[in-house]
């Protein structure tokens, strides 16, 4: 159109009057400055929530006191966050690990149900002792996860198969799994529903005597303990790290990349089914056809705001409990319908996330000057 | 909906499970009650039939009635939205799932102060009643407009799970239809789903197909109706008045009115007077739970008046599986001048005469 090429270029005219932004890749970043930028997401994620819920007709003041003094200072409240964040912790950790060494684990759920159906096994058919069964189930959980997880390793590693593929694909086949033996050989005889039968109380884990919070909280706090020593103080932490940088020059410096990636998964795999394992042992006290849902996406989500270090995991799940904890308030109390809910965690998740964009560019605005 | 999948276990919990007799239970201070809807209180269904009760029963007594919907039938979602409730003093608390029973029994082991009750639930205790309604004498008002209205003398119903409380809206659809139309019969098929529009859609326009021009239904959805309307055929709703969706098509539908059971039950809890049935309440035409909503006003006013007297029949206390009754394959089922047992419904294992169709 010979038209068009006589006008100048659109651009031209907006770069003149309106200046430019530039980006500039940061090279590091101060803890302060780092913190500062994610309460700044934090901040406007919050701040459209509560236009949000001020529009559904819930007050301002009890914004506040539901999303902060009834969620974190409250007996029940904080209860409830930390049974919410004890799953979550485990499965942040399952994606940090794996996310370290570059290996995209989207196959958590399905490592959650094995861990699930691990536990469930020595439930339900009551093997060993009934002192010892809470131990054997958390083993087997874990043995569980791991084995789902392994055939996408081994796959990625020999032959260089797409885990994201791979691992997403198998989740559907978990659950499958699942539906057919809660609709089939392990239903509840007793009252006909889908889902296995009641664990017995040797095969609950125990409350810790403080509301209802329970023994998972613990085995997720010794699950970050040991994660954070094997990735940050360990050798092998250092391998991770240099086979997630380069798995080339890694192997050309002599680590035993192969081994690296397939523990490293193995432990995201058995990570995701201790998982499992606490959700059945814990809340569910039997498995059923919707235990995992969500997991997997809220894994990844809490490793990728850590940025899958350990400790951060820690707080990041402790937050999303408390937004999932406070997200249940207002819906029980204001009536809110589940999808506006639904919205307003995803909203402050997103701001969180973005704000990651500060982290990592500096930003420069160019007044008109700039061609 | 999933909400009742049950036969089996309700069987077993009528005949066996070792039965305490009526506890009597009193509550603390004035009655605050709060609902937990295990699907989206706008499902068109089940869910929504039982908010349209709550919101009658506000307007009512004069409460405000909270709700939390979406609280799937789990007990790591159940608790967490339960405990919140009773912690800012809400003292009855009433459900809306089969799903629910156990951790319904657990919380109201944990909290004997609080009063529980559960709609298609199960389990039961001094402070926990499940409720069921008697649908089978609302199928059976379906089953006479139908029968009255049909001239093919073929009608169709689209029926969700081979259980005891579907089978019985069947055969009552069937009996109902005979009682002012001796020649009609039902074709019957089983979607296997409560909840799948596709397939009910699909059964529908098979069943016109073959000739059949009312279809009754015990499935979630309104896409039999729908069908129907499209087709030119006529058709009876379930759980709500399906004429909202087929204006022209749905004749009329067995409706929940839960809120004339609600009303008297939450008085007695307030009052202390409430005690809970071992066996769960099964509420009749005339107590609430299960009614008819007719009729469209292509309906003539003689089969509405017809209908309207067989409704104050059923409330006077006539059983509509009066015998004799005779299965589609001949066998007497019910001997003449018997009704059958409670527990016999539940666990009904046939299809009457003139009955097309298998469980």
């Amino acid at each position: 159109m010979p038209d068009h090429a006589a006008a100048p270029p659109a651009g031209a005219y907006r770069a003149r009057r309106l200046g430019r932004l530039n980006l500039e890749v940061r090279q590091s970043i101060g803890r302060v400055k780092h913190a500062a930028f994610i309460a700044f997401g934090l901040g406007i994620g919050l701040a459209i929530s509560v236009a949000i819920l001020m529009a559904a007709g819930v007050e301002a003041a009890n914004i506040f006191e539901e999303f902060v003094v009834l969620t974190f200072f409250d007996r029940l409240g904080l209860s409830s966050v930390l049974i919410e964040c004890s799953p979550l912790i485990l499965v942040g950790l399952s994606a940090a690990v794996a996310f370290r060494v570059n290996f995209w684990n989207i196959g958590i759920e399905g490592q959650f149900f094995w861990g699930a159906i691990g536990a469930t096994v020595i439930a339900i058919f009551d093997v060993g002792p009934p002192a010892t069964r809470i131990g054997l189930m958390l083993i087997l959980a874990m043995v569980g996860g791991f084995l789902w997880i392994a055939p996408p390793a081994i796959l990625k590693i020999r032959l260089g198969v797409n885990e994201v593929i791979s691992t997403l694909l198998l989740n559907y086949v978990a659950y499958l799994f699942v539906l057919n033996q809660i609709y089939g050989a392990w239903q509840d005889t007793r009252d006909r529903f889908p889902h296995s039968e009641a664990f017995d109380a040797a095969e609950r884990l125990p409350l810790l005597g403080w509301e209802k919070v329970h023994l998972g909280l613990v085995i997720s706090l010794a699950a970050v303990a040991l994660v954070w020593w094997l990735m940050q103080r360990s050798r092998f932490g250092v391998y991770m790290r240099f086979v997630g940088a380069n798995p080339h020059m890694a192997l050309a410096a002599g680590i035993p990349v192969a081994m690296t990636i397939f523990l490293a998964v193995g432990l995201s795999g058995a990570l995701s089914g201790a998982a499992g394992f606490v959700m059945g042992a814990a809340q569910e006290h039997r498995l059923t056809g919707t235990m995992a849902a969500g997991y997997g996406f809220s894994g990844i989500m809490i490793a990728f705001l850590a940025r899958n270090n350990p400790v951060a995991v820690l707080v990041v799940a402790f937050m999303i409990g408390g937004l999932y904890a406070a997200g249940q308030s207002v819906k029980v109390f204001y009536s809110l319908p589940q999808a506006l809910v639904s919205l307003i965690q995803a909203i402050v998740v997103m701001c969180v996330a973005a704000s990651d964009f500060l982290v990592r560019y500096r930003v420069h605005w160019l007044r008109g000057a700039a061609r | 909906m999933r909400f009742a999948t049950l036969l089996a276990a309700v069987a077993a919990f009528a005949l066996g499970a070792a039965g305490t007799a009526e506890a009597q239970f009193k509550l603390k201070g004035d009655p605050k009650v709060a609902f937990v809807y295990f699907a989206s209180k706008n499902d068109g269904g089940w869910t929504q039939a039982i908010d349209e009760a709550r919101i009658r029963v506000e307007k009512e007594l004069g409460w405000k009635i909270p709700f939390a919907e979406r609280v799937p039938e789990k007990a790591s979602a159940i608790r967490p939205v339960v405990e919140r409730f009773i912690s800012r003093g809400f003292n009855v608390i009433n459900g809306s799932a089969f799903g629910y029973s156990d951790t319904f029994k657990d919380l109201s082991k944990e909290y004997p102060d609080i009063a529980f009750v559960n709609p298609a639930g199960i389990t039961n205790g001094p402070n926990l009643q499940s409720y069921y309604g008697r649908t089978y004498e609302s199928q059976y008002l379906c089953g006479m407009v139908a029968g009255a209205m049909t001239r093919s003398n073929k009608l169709g119903f689209v029926a969700a799970h081979p259980l005891g409380l579907v089978t019985w809206t069947v055969n009552a659809y069937a009996l109902g239809a005979q009682a002012v139309n001796p020649k009609a019969t039902v074709n019957v098929v089983y979607t296997g789903s409560w909840n799948d529009p596709v397939k009910e859609r699909a059964t529908a326009l098979a069943l016109i197909e073959q000739g059949v021009d009312v279809i009754g239904q015990h499935v979630d959805t309104p896409a039999v109706q729908v069908a129907a309307q499209e087709k030119g055929v006529w058709g009876t709703g379930h759980h709500r008045d399906m004429r909202e969706f087929a204006p022209k098509a749905t004749l009329c539908s067995s409706v929940w009115v839960w809120d004339r059971f609600l009303i008297p039950l939450y008085k007695q809890i307030s009052s202390g007077s409430w005690k809970t049935k071992p066996y769960g309440e099964f509420v009749g035409l005339g107590h609430g739970g299960t009614d008819i909503a007719c009729c469209n006003e292509i309906v003539p006013k003689a089969v509405a008046d017809r209908v309207m007297a067989a409704r104050q029949k059923i409330i006077d206390g006539w059983h509509v599986y009066t015998g004799p009754i005779v299965d589609n394959k001949g066998k007497e089922v019910v001997a003449a001048g018997k009704t059958p047992s409670d527990a016999d419904l539940w666990g009904m294992k046939y299809l009457v005469k003139g009955v097309i169709g298998q469980l």
